[in-house]
């Protein structure tokens, strides 16, 4: 269930968000299967390998690809879930979102594109900011699940009870910010520009061409699977019974894409640089929810 | 057995030290050297796995003597993984030139002088050895750099500041000896004044020497200057056996600490990594920026043990423990990855000629084997799984999340500071490698000798290639580390036998199955993207045209960070440009990002020493009759002072 959500369905969250988006703005819009189309499309296609590059840039969307699939089988669905091997420790999740962003950028300096060396740049920035936050946000939650293991996470902020301190919701507060970041949706990144000058996570993926192109696209699409499926099923009030959670995470899952839709039409890209202090709110808000744990701690 | 083996790795060192004065017999002196270190390191790992004590035990009486438990077994075993691949790289890295052959014999004497701080176990042998590891070093840059004046003023500022900061280790060490507390035969009162400045004091001097901020002026200053395999030394293990000293102190010998002290052990430790790495980021040469990054893990291994004692001082006995393995995990960690970064510079500076990291790309392809092995070593110290500095640095991660949850609103606030602190630490490690691993070894080459780079010979490549095996079967297996290190606290905590780390009452990092399962789903998507018939294109770059002087450069790639940071780091820039009849003819810039902390706090208190002599230098007129009247002075306040009852 979880493998195969994770993977064939990740393709969908961003369709549904353009889909609706398109929607709210009075167009027609894309069917929220593009994203499908296009990944055959690339399929077919063949690659690219730029003049002078090396065994790093062949083999990031591969690294990026089995980085963002591992996350999937960390991030649970449910409060049970079969172990792969892999475990289900938060901190883990955050070290292969890390390796993820390690292999991209690294595969941007080995083209040698100034644009694409202009978005790594800003990315690794921006994720300084983002993995304060994202830790923090998830250290709030592991206290009042009394673990990092995600399962018991999900377990322990079900229910009305663990509303009653104000921790979870500073803690949620600090991961939206951290969501919005990290699937590059807007006011953070704008995934539909074309125009290079003002890429963030499209720019080290210029050069890539075909099934490398295709890798790297649904690594894009799963990292809003890792996101949402954390934030229905922990940040956001959520059922006790699995099999509750299972059936009320679809319906989630898109009131989360609509809900991104909308911020995505309400507000307009930031300038980069000013980023850094709205993530540094998103920061700010975990920390107090880690001090209101500990003011409420019995 | 373990002493023996441990004797016989020391002996070989002298002997090899002093073989190595002859040119016939230099090579043969270094492969002894390297195989006695070889020797001590299993038998220091052997001392920790076995937790048994050899020799003497420590004692406060100014006597000579020597033994080993678990905890200098750990160090130990680290002096010897860390000392034989250097001294393997040495053979063909050193010339037996006068010059190559008096480093080769300095290097056997910093390794015995660091030996001899983790064997002593008595405050007169310790101190000794505490100097020696000092002063040895810098006697390596003044022989290696002949008559460079500017690495002999760097020589005496890393001496001036080591041995400023270092009396507070003389201070601690005698107090310590004087409450006969060495070894832990009295306890020493919580919270009283003599533990609080016997604290302090360690934080001060041991501080010093592992180049904690702001007492770390010295150690970017003096790591770059030194051969490459004395700079993997000074960074990998010297630095190290300061923490050692913290830890015995702090830990062993020191009582439980008040939670105040322990918030600044957490503090001090968040400083150094943030500021370590922030600045390392904006260094130019590898060397520099390398020693920087020192700062950054060292601040992460005090962060480790801070929340050790936070936890300790809030009676939650295991997680202390596993804090503080964390923090010696981190150490053998880094010993490892700084050691395989440092040894790789050295080789590219021998292919290339200089580190300068804006003159280097490419650096992959026309050294493969070197090129791969540093490329493991920067993806381990900027912390990614599955290798090893992920390990530690999760390890830390679960301690300082423990901090708040054991704490109250003060100490558990300065906790979720930390993890704040360590957590953008880490992220800032993965921008700066990326910058690291981009300029250096890939892109198009910069310069023609990049163009001609070539392998270096056998042992140099050798003792990259162990150390970046080391790197990965760290991150494999950090389990087995584990569990003897949680048995080093000298309250009683266990945890089983295991692999990857699995702490009870919270989640767990199955190193074994992340391992598999990204190397196995990098293959698979590798099979399954099929055979890869790609078309060979020129860099489409938007249709912009790529040429070398469009290359990005260091300060480029940073910009945006710098851009963020200004209102803390205070860049300074300067463009100038001139135009002659209208046309630009030449544009001028210059960058730089001013080390705050030298610039507000150790320029004033240099300019106030300065001063300062000057006034002093009027007392010394050199007139003998002004020390006549100084001496009568002196009488007459004696004479007063007896009359007053203040003497005798």
């Amino acid at each position: 269930m979880q493998v195969v959500g994770g993977i064939a369905l990740a393709p969908l969250l961003p369709g549904l968000v353009q889909h609706w988006k398109a929607r709210l703005q009075g167009r027609r819009g894309p069917t929220p299967l593009q994203p499908y189309r296009e990944l055959r499309r690339l399929w077919g296609k063949s690659m690219v390998d730029p003049e002078g590059t090396g065994p790093v840039y062949r083999l990031a969307p591969l690294v990026v690809t089995a980085a963002i699939v591992a996350g999937v089988l960390v991030v649970p669905v449910s409060q049970a879930v079969p172990n792969l091997g892999l475990g289900h420790d938060a901190l883990v999740l955050v070290g292969l979102l890390a390796l993820a962003h390690f292999a991209i950028t690294c595969a941007s300096w080995d083209v040698s594109n100034g644009f694409s060396l202009m978005g790594a740049s800003r990315d690794l920035m921006l994720s300084v900011f983002v993995e304060a936050t994202f830790v923090v946000s998830l250290a709030v939650v592991a206290l009042i699940a009394d673990t990092t293991d995600l399962r018991g996470v999900v377990a322990g902020t079900a229910g009305v009870d663990a509303w009653a301190n104000p921790a979870l919701a500073l803690g949620a507060v600090g991961f939206a910010f951290v969501a919005i970041a990290e699937t590059g949706r807007q006011p953070v990144d704008n995934p539909d520009t074309h125009l290079e000058l003002t890429m963030i996570h499209e720019g080290p993926l210029l050069e890539y061409a075909g099934r490398d192109l295709a890798y790297l696209q649904w690594a894009a699409a799963a990292r809003h699977w890792l996101v949402l499926v954390l934030a229905a099923q922990v940040f956001l009030p959520h059922a006790r019974g699995v099999w509750l959670q299972l059936a009320v995470l679809p319906l989630a899952l898109v009131v989360l894409c609509a809900a991104l839709a909308i911020v995505e039409t309400l507000l307009a890209k930031m300038r980069v640089l000013l980023v850094p202090r709205l993530l540094a709110v998103g920061l700010a808000a975990a920390l107090l929810g880690i001090a209101a744990w500990i003011a409420g701690a019995p | 057995m373990t002493g023996l083996l441990l004797g016989a790795g020391l002996g070989a060192i002298a002997i090899g030290g002093v073989l190595s004065v002859w040119g016939k017999a230099f090579s043969a002196g270094l492969w002894l050297q390297a195989t006695g270190a070889g020797g001590v390191s299993v038998a220091g790992f052997w001392a920790l796995g076995s937790q048994a004590a050899l020799g003497d035990t420590f004692t406060s009486s100014f006597v000579p003597r020597f033994g080993v438990d678990g905890l200098s077994g750990l160090f130990l075993g680290i002096l010897g993984l860390i000392a034989a691949p250097a001294l393997v790289f040495s053979v063909r890295y050193l010339r037996p030139s006068p010059t190559g052959r008096a480093v080769g014999v300095l290097t056997a004497l910093f390794v015995l002088a660091l030996a001899l701080v983790l064997c002593a176990r008595d405050p007169v042998t310790f101190l000794a050895g505490w100097e020696s590891m000092t002063l040895v070093p810098a006697v390596v840059i003044l022989v290696s750099r002949g008559a460079d004046r500017r690495a002999r003023k760097i020589v005496f500022t890393y001496l001036a500041v080591t041995h400023l900061g270092g009396a507070g280790t003389w201070v601690a060490i005698l107090l310590l000896a004087h409450a006969g507390a060495i070894g832990g035969h009295t306890t020493i009162a919580s919270g009283s004044g003599l533990q609080t400045a016997i604290a302090l004091s360690a934080l001060l001097g041991m501080g010093t020497k592992a180049g904690v901020m702001p007492l770390h002026v010295w150690l970017p200053r003096a790591h770059p200057i030194a051969p490459a395999p004395v700079s993997a030394l000074m960074s990998g293990v010297m630095i190290k056996v300061a923490i050692y000293g913290l830890v015995r102190v702090l830990i062993d010998w020191d009582g439980v600490l008040p939670v105040w002290f322990g918030v600044l052990v957490l503090a001090v430790g968040a400083l150094s990594a943030l500021g370590g790495v922030v600045y390392a980021l904006f260094e130019h040469d590898l060397k520099r920026l390398l020693a920087m990054h020192s700062i950054e893990n060292v601040g992460i291994i005090v962060l480790g043990i801070g929340a050790s004692l936070v936890l300790r001082a809030r009676g939650a006995d295991t997680w202390a423990a596993f804090a503080l393995a964390a923090a010696l995990l981190h150490c053998v960690n880094h010993a490892v990855f700084k050691a395989l970064l440092f040894l790789g510079a050295g080789a590219f500076e021998r292919a290339v000629g200089s580190l300068e990291i804006d003159r280097l790309g490419g650096l992959l392809r026309r050294m493969p084997w070197s090129g791969g092995a540093f490329l493991v070593g920067a993806m381990a110290i900027a912390g990614l799984p599955p290798l090893n500095g992920f390990a530690s640095e999760w390890l830390t991660l679960q301690a300082l999340i423990h901090v708040p949850r054991y704490g109250h609103i003060g100490d558990g606030v300065a906790g979720a500071l930390a993890l704040a602190a360590l957590a953008a630490t880490a992220a800032l490690a993965v921008f700066c490698f990326v910058k690291v691993v981009g300029l250096v070894l890939l892109g198009a080459p910069r310069t023609p000798a990049v163009a001609a780079a070539e392998e270096p010979p056998i042992p140099l490549r050798a003792a990259l290639i162990f150390l970046a095996l080391a790197c990965v079967a760290l991150g494999f297996a950090p389990g087995i580390l584990f569990g003897p290190l949680v048995g080093l606290a000298p309250w009683s905590s266990k945890v089983g036998t295991q692999l990857g780390l699995h702490l009870p009452g919270t989640g767990s990092l199955p190193t074994v199955g992340i391992a598999v399962a990204l190397v196995g789903l990098t293959v698979a998507l590798a099979l399954v993207r099929g055979n890869r018939r790609a078309a060979s294109a020129p860099t489409w770059a938007s249709g912009q045209i790529v040429e070398p002087a469009l290359n990005w450069t260091s300060a480029g790639f940073t910009k945006s960070l710098r851009l963020v940071l200004e209102f803390v780091l205070r860049p300074e820039r300067e463009i100038s440009s001139k135009a002659e009849g209208g046309v630009l003819q030449e544009v001028v810039y210059s960058g730089n990002v001013p080390h705050l902390i030298e610039d507000r706090l150790y320029r004033p208190v240099e300019r106030l020493g300065f001063r300062a002599a000057v006034h002093a230098r009027r007392l010394q007129s050199g007139s003998v009759g002004t020390y006549v009247v100084y001496l009568i002075g002196l009488v007459i306040v004696l004479l007063l002072a007896v009359r007053l009852g203040a003497i005798g």
